[in-house]
């Protein structure tokens, strides 16, 4: 189908310096866990985006010099030339796709802890960082100064031999060239501090000497963080923000801007439990249009509705529709666009869990909706194009149709198998996220900061996504309101059976802190309940409740917001060193935390339930067992243990006589069935088993690229022999 | 007992179809299943048969329809039909409901059973004519819309829900042999499961030509209640007409237009 | 064979004449005067008479009553109380109702006497003869049909295309019409009764209220539920509000959602997003209101107003009174 003249304007061209944009559709810089030292997943993961239409992509930050090293996390490196030999793969693959590259030179000052270098990080003024623990800058003087400016320019110099198209001189989370900038960093006295003129040096020089050196070949371009969102201390969009765009906008081909900082950069990277679509606008949006800058603008807002994308371009809020998250989510944004394939657009759901492994120490992103995100190289996953099973002929029946059995139907459809049968117990598809989707709402309130306890509602999108994709797949049949017993599933004339049955929470208490269950703990009880029948609202809850939280992501959390909005008196306990840990690494816990603040729920934290008795709950400190105390509460809400429906796949399993002679040649399970975890990976599990049902032995994953240093002498072939192995070879 | 139930196996067009020069839509946009009101007549059939009365029935399955309807009837077989008929001759290409009524009529003459169940309508054609019709044909005691059935073996009748407009109910008796339209969500439809699916090829599908079932294509033509001249694309988006005025003015429109599209 | 002329077939239920009744005559005007002679009415009932002066509307020439011995409908004893009519008054076209109790004995009449016929018209015209337009495809595309070598037409017309005429007050002669109707009764009436609604299936619905966005908060989703009330529409909302866990999945309209053919949509603050538009295009009848005249929902609309919705909601409660 054409593009509907709606959206031409999102194909337009736009020129940045020296180089042009083939449209408007641009990655920003974003981590995905290769850096310099994964250049396959670098170069496979950008490249899918470009074959997807992206105009240009970027690396994520990259340092310019051993004294900014972010270890443990991940960053991409550009000190020597072993960098930008890796990194060329990746401009080359780019190009090969008639796409830009930028590469997103940084230094972090303070921000960088130096733990692999064992530099020592320079700083405008030596404040610890706000971010790490204990991390003090060394002062910078006037030869310092110069010292990083050279740095500046060699990394672009290298870059440039790298093959990127375009430079960035990275000043947003709070790094460098913003610590100048802030009065909130920067506390000289000298000609670098000050003044606004002063404090904007350092970053117009870096600016200068970079475009200096590369701008008649490469684009520069700028990220910077127009609000710091702490008011008056730092820097404001209406003030010193607009200030310094007009100041240095004719050292720049292009403006990314954003807004907050690295310690709390969940307000730019904004979670969809508190932020929508654009939330930036009040803040990045308004430099444009207030004329502050006569260059292109990029700027971000988890933007995955064609709609807004174009209002965004026809305001002239920017010029480019930047994005990170939903590139992840779908690579192929742009082209789906384009061909007017609106229901095939994987939207992202704002659930964090690509940020998640990054905060970790940088593990491979991961994410929810696109299961091949991180996987394109060494399992040679494309997002997209799906090789037919091998074995297609063979009759599918998939039990179970939460976020695994949806994906591992909806996979299986896409490598043509002849028949797949979807079976679902409940009247919806969708499993858990149905009700999950439910959660993370308190009262509606504006929170203390910004946004509002908007809640899980777009996590729906995971349902909505593959539901739209199965009913376009005519050899899948989804069949729901259907319970299988053992017996139904033996007579169901399938070949392959996959049991996906998800799990259950634990209804005694279970837990994870003391391998036991609680005392007391009883869910058959009226007033002792699991999260899901909260979620339901198939029990009443009591004016007081206490909710134990031992699982560490999401649940306990939600439930103790969403009780405690309703008015209810809540006390939230968990045996570990935070609420919600998880939270953090998705960036969900500053907004948490204001609204669990705000709603008086009351936090106990390194404390566990021992024994539960109608109206109390007795509690220990985990350090010290003999300090007690009790909680007077009239209901209680165990976030315990979850546990495996697995009953259907042990019994069908167990009668290897009957699989025989029903001709049922294997039985797998996958998801929370097999064994409880996050729904990203579940949709993982499901998506595995799909794409490689026709190897030896469909249970075990196959072998995946690992790009490591082999000792001795090595070349690109091994790993491209690797690659060719594979189930599903993409792009080879 | 016995039952003949009717289906048809139905047209979808994608969002974007093509219309051909001369009438008709390019077959690559057209999707085909089997009517969705048909899956609730056939789960009506079926059930019957499986409860006390009607145990031991035979439930006869008849489309008219190209090659690709045996798809349709194929379903109702994995789904639990005994056996099923195809009627085709190149004659009834486009027929109407009347068309088809009459070539349904000499079928279900020769099966004579107890008890005819049709869709109320099918999802493509969207006539509500065709069950009515064959028991116009048949000179068959029917029902039409039907929402809810059970049926009394001593009296030999059916006590059914007829569903009116705007959320009424006539409950009706009637004795059989009878034929009833039957209207979604009257129950459940089961699905088939893939040994079914297999086992549904192994079932009794036979393909009869008009002069197998006493017709000739001159009858079927005589009996065809309309022709079709042309298939047109509707207009649309030609802007929307603006509605001025306060938002008293605007209200008011709104009710009036409201009133009058719901009206009937 | 045909002495010409149109037939009308009035329609009453528990003692009110159906307001299709007088859309029907509407309808005949768009062919009366092709057709030529007279246009008659005919009202099937146990008491026909007390219809003759409200469906004897301006342009009508004669009212027929049939006298039925059933209370009720009874789909058999109106299928041969037709076939009397048509074959005592050799109408050229006979236009009734798309309505369930049509559906249960028009197309038996059409198909016995061997008429023209086309079910669920939205347009009738003459050329040479009687021209109709109807749906097809569901509705995705529209088929001119013609009537080859039939005397007699039989068109059931999709209620709410044409408006009713205003009712008449006697000016129309009325005549009785006798058939033997007794005997010919194969169903027996039990009872009227009021359908509980279930659980809401927007899909069915006949008239949407849909609210988008643009009710800005989770608080005002009461207002609307009861303005859906008062109007006697079903509420579905468009996905920023299921996203916003505002609203459950089954009230959702577009392309993650249901896809919706009512009668009337009513979109009050949806933007229309091309996922929305997917799932409520082809509704008969859509009127939009939003504040923003460039909404891309105004390009499906037939009916828009640039207004603020809640002021436009307020009128719209006063003016249900």
């Amino acid at each position: 189908m054409a593009r509907d003249p709606k959206y031409d304007v999102l194909f337009e061209q736009v020129q940045i310096g020296p180089k042009t944009l083939k449209n408007r559709f641009y990655q920003v810089p974003h981590c995905i866990g290769a850096g310099s030292e994964k250049p396959g997943m670098q170069a496979y993961h950008r490249g899918i985006k470009a074959e997807g239409g992206w105009a240009a992509l970027c690396t994520e930050y990259c340092s310019i010099h051993p004294e900014s090293d972010d270890t443990s996390r991940l960053s991409a490196r550009i000190w020597d030339e072993g960098d930008v030999r890796n990194l060329a793969a990746m401009c080359d693959r780019l190009h090969e796709f008639g796409a830009l590259a930028g590469i997103e030179l940084w230094y972090g000052g303070p921000h960088a802890p130096c733990m692999e270098t064992r530099h020592n990080p320079r700083g405008p003024s030596q404040i610890a960082s706000d971010y790490e623990l204990n991390i003090f800058p060394r002062y910078m003087d006037a030869d310092d100064i110069a010292t990083v400016h050279q740095m500046y320019v060699d990394a672009a110099v290298r870059a440039r031999e790298a093959g990127f198209d375009i430079v960035y001189v990275y000043g947003a989370h709070a790094y460098l060239p913003f610590q100048f900038l802030s009065p909130y960093y920067n506390r000289r006295t000298d000609e670098y501090g000050g003044s606004f003129e002063n404090r904007a040096r350092f970053w117009r020089e870096a600016l200068y000497k970079v475009r200096e050196a590369v701008g008649d070949d490469c684009a520069i371009a700028s990220r910077f963080a127009v609000d710091h969102l702490m008011g008056p201390v730092s820097i404001e969009a209406q003030k010193d923000g607009a200030r310094f765009v007009e100041y240095a906008d004719d050292l720049v081909d292009l403006w990314d801007f954003t807004v907050g900082d690295i310690a709390e950069w969940g307000q730019n990277a904004g979670p969809s439990r508190f932020f929508e679509e654009n939330h930036e606008k009040p803040y990045s949006g308004t430099i444009k249009p207030g004329n502050h800058t006569n260059k292109p603008v990029v700027g971000v807002g988890r933007v995955t509705n064609p709609d807004t994308m174009v209002a965004i371009v026809r305001s002239g809020q920017f010029d480019l529709i930047g994005a990170a998250r939903p590139s992840i989510s779908d690579p192929f944004l742009p082209k789906k666009i384009e061909e007017g394939r609106f229901d095939d657009i994987r939207e992202c759901i704002g659930c964090n869990q690509c940020i998640s492994r990054w905060e970790i120490g940088g593990p491979p992103l991961v994410c929810t909706q696109n299961a091949t995100a991180g996987e394109e190289y060494r399992r040679g996953w494309h997002p997209e194009k799906f090789h037919p099973a091998a074995n297609r002929e063979k009759s599918v029946l998939v039990v179970g149709a939460g976020p695994a059995g949806m994906e591992c139907a909806m996979v299986l459809g896409k490598r043509q198998m002849e028949a797949v049968h979807l079976v679902e117990a409940e009247r919806e598809i969708g499993g858990c996220v149905n009700w999950i989707s439910l959660l993370g709402h308190s009262d509606g309130r504006p929170n203390l900061h910004r946004g509002t306890a908007r809640g899980l509602g777009e996590w729906k999108r995971i349902v909505n996504y593959r539901q739209i994709q199965l009913d376009k797949l005519r050899n899948v049949e989804i069949h729901t309101g259907s319970r299988l017993s053992a017996e139904d599933v033996r007579n169901y004339g399938a070949e392959i059976v996959i049991v996906a049955t998800g799990c259950h929470y634990a209804t005694d208490g279970l837990n994870a802190a003391t391998h036991a269950p609680i005392p007391g703990a009883d869910t058959s009880l009226d007033w002792q309940m699991t999260p899901d029948e909260v979620a339901l609202g198939s029990k009443e809850v009591g004016r007081r409740v206490l909710v134990l939280e031992n699982e560490g992501y999401f649940m306990g959390a939600s439930i103790a917001q969403k009780l405690a909005g309703e008015g209810r008196e809540v006390t939230l306990v968990t045996q570990a060193k935070e609420i919600a840990g998880y939270m953090e690494y998705t960036l969900e816990a500053p907004m948490l935390h204001r609204d669990l603040h705000r709603l008086h729920v009351d936090m106990h934290v390194y404390t566990m339930i021992e024994r539960i008795e109608p109206g109390v709950c007795h509690a220990y400190n985990v350090w010290d067992p003999e300090h007690k105390h009790e909680f007077e509460v009239d209901s209680v809400v165990l976030c315990t243990a979850r546990l495996s429906n697995q009953e259907l796949y042990r019994e069908v399993k167990a009668d290897k006589g009957r699989l025989d002679q029903e001709g049922i040649e294997a039985v797998y399970v996958i998801g929370d069935a097999s064994a409880p975890r996050m729904i990203v990976d579940s949709i993982f599990d499901g998506h595995r088993l799909a794409r490689e049902i026709d190897s030896p032995h469909p249970e075990m994953p196959l072998p995946f690229i690992r790009e490591r240093r082999l000792w001795g002498e090595a070349s690109n072939e091994d790993y491209l022999r690797q690659l060719a192995n594979t189930a599903d070879v993409a792009l080879v | 007992m016995k039952f003949v139930v009717c289906v048809k196996q139905v047209a979808s067009l994608d969002e974007e179809f093509e219309l051909l020069e001369g009438g008709g839509v390019d077959s690559d946009f057209v999707e085909w299943e089997l009517n969705e009101w048909d899956t609730f007549s056939l789960e009506a059939a079926l059930a019957l048969r499986e409860s006390g009365e009607g145990e031991g029935g035979e439930v006869v399955a008849v489309t008219v329809g190209e090659q690709e309807a045996e798809e349709a009837l194929l379903a109702c077989l994995a789904r639990g039909a005994d056996r099923a008929v195809r009627v085709w001759d190149e004659s009834l290409q486009g027929a109407d409901p009347l068309a088809v009524a009459r070539v349904l009529a000499a079928v279900v003459e020769r099966e004579s059973p107890d008890l005819v169940f049709c869709g109320v309508q099918s999802s493509d054609a969207v006539t509500g004519s065709t069950g009515t019709a064959l028991a116009g044909y048949l000179d068959m005691a029917r029902v039409a819309v039907v929402t809810a059935l059970s049926y009394d073996a001593p009296s030999s009748t059916l006590t059914v829900d007829r569903e009116l407009e705007s959320g009424l109910v006539e409950v009706v008796r009637i004795g059989l042999p009878a034929l009833l339209t039957i209207q979604t969500g009257i129950n459940e439809p089961r699905y088939a499961t893939l040994r079914a699916i297999k086992q549904a090829r192994e079932k009794p599908l036979v393909t009869y030509g008009l002069e197998d079932v006493g017709l000739d294509a001159g009858a079927v033509g005589v009996a065809a209640g309309a022709h079709t001249i042309e298939l047109q694309t509707p207009e649309r988006g030609a802007g929307a007409q603006l509605l001025d005025g306060s938002p008293a003015e605007v209200a008011a429109r709104i009710v009036e237009i409201v009133q009058e599209r719901m009206s009937g | 064979m045909s002495d010409g002329g149109v037939l009308i077939l009035a329609e009453a239920r528990q003692g009110e004449l159906r307001e299709v009744s007088l859309e029907l005559v509407s309808a005949a005007r768009e062919v009366a005067a092709g057709v030529g002679g007279r246009v008659a009415v005919a009202v099937i009932d146990q008491q026909a008479e007390r219809f003759a002066n409200a469906v004897g509307a301006d342009g009508v020439s004669e009212v027929l009553t049939v006298t039925s011995p059933t209370e009720h409908f009874e789909a058999h004893v109106w299928q041969r109380a037709l076939e009397g009519l048509i074959e005592r008054e050799r109408p050229a076209i006979v236009l009734a109702g798309h309505t369930i109790d049509s559906l249960g004995f028009v197309p038996a009449v059409a198909a016995r006497l061997g008429l023209g016929f086309a079910a669920d018209v939205t347009a009738v015209w003459w050329a040479q003869g009687p021209r109709a337009r109807r749906g097809a495809y569901g509705d995705k595309l529209h088929a001119e049909l013609d009537f080859p070598g039939k005397s007699c037409t039989l068109l059931t017309v999709r209620p709410g295309i044409f408006a009713a005429a205003p009712a008449g007050s006697g000016a129309a002669a009325a005549r009785a019409v006798e058939i033997d109707l007794d005997g010919t009764a194969r169903t027996e009436h039990v009872e009227f009764r009021d359908v509980a609604i279930g659980d809401v299936d927007i899909t069915k619905a006949e008239f949407l209220l849909s609210i988008g966005r643009g009710i800005e908060d989770k608080d005002n989703i009461p207002r609307f539920e009861h303005l859906a009330e008062r109007f006697g529409a079903t509420l579905s909302v468009s996905r920023p509000l299921v996203d916003a866990g505002w609203m459950p999945n089954a009230r959702q309209v577009g392309q993650s959602g249901k896809t919706v053919k009512p009668r009337v949509y009513l979109a009050l603050g949806i933007s229309g997003a091309v996922q929305h538009l997917a799932g409520m295009r082809s509704a008969d009848t859509i009127i939009a209101v939003n504040t923003d005249p460039e909404a891309p929902i105004f390009g499906v609309a037939h009916f828009g107003a640039v207004a603020d919705l809640f002021e436009v909601a307020d009128e719209l409660e006063r003016a249900l009174g």
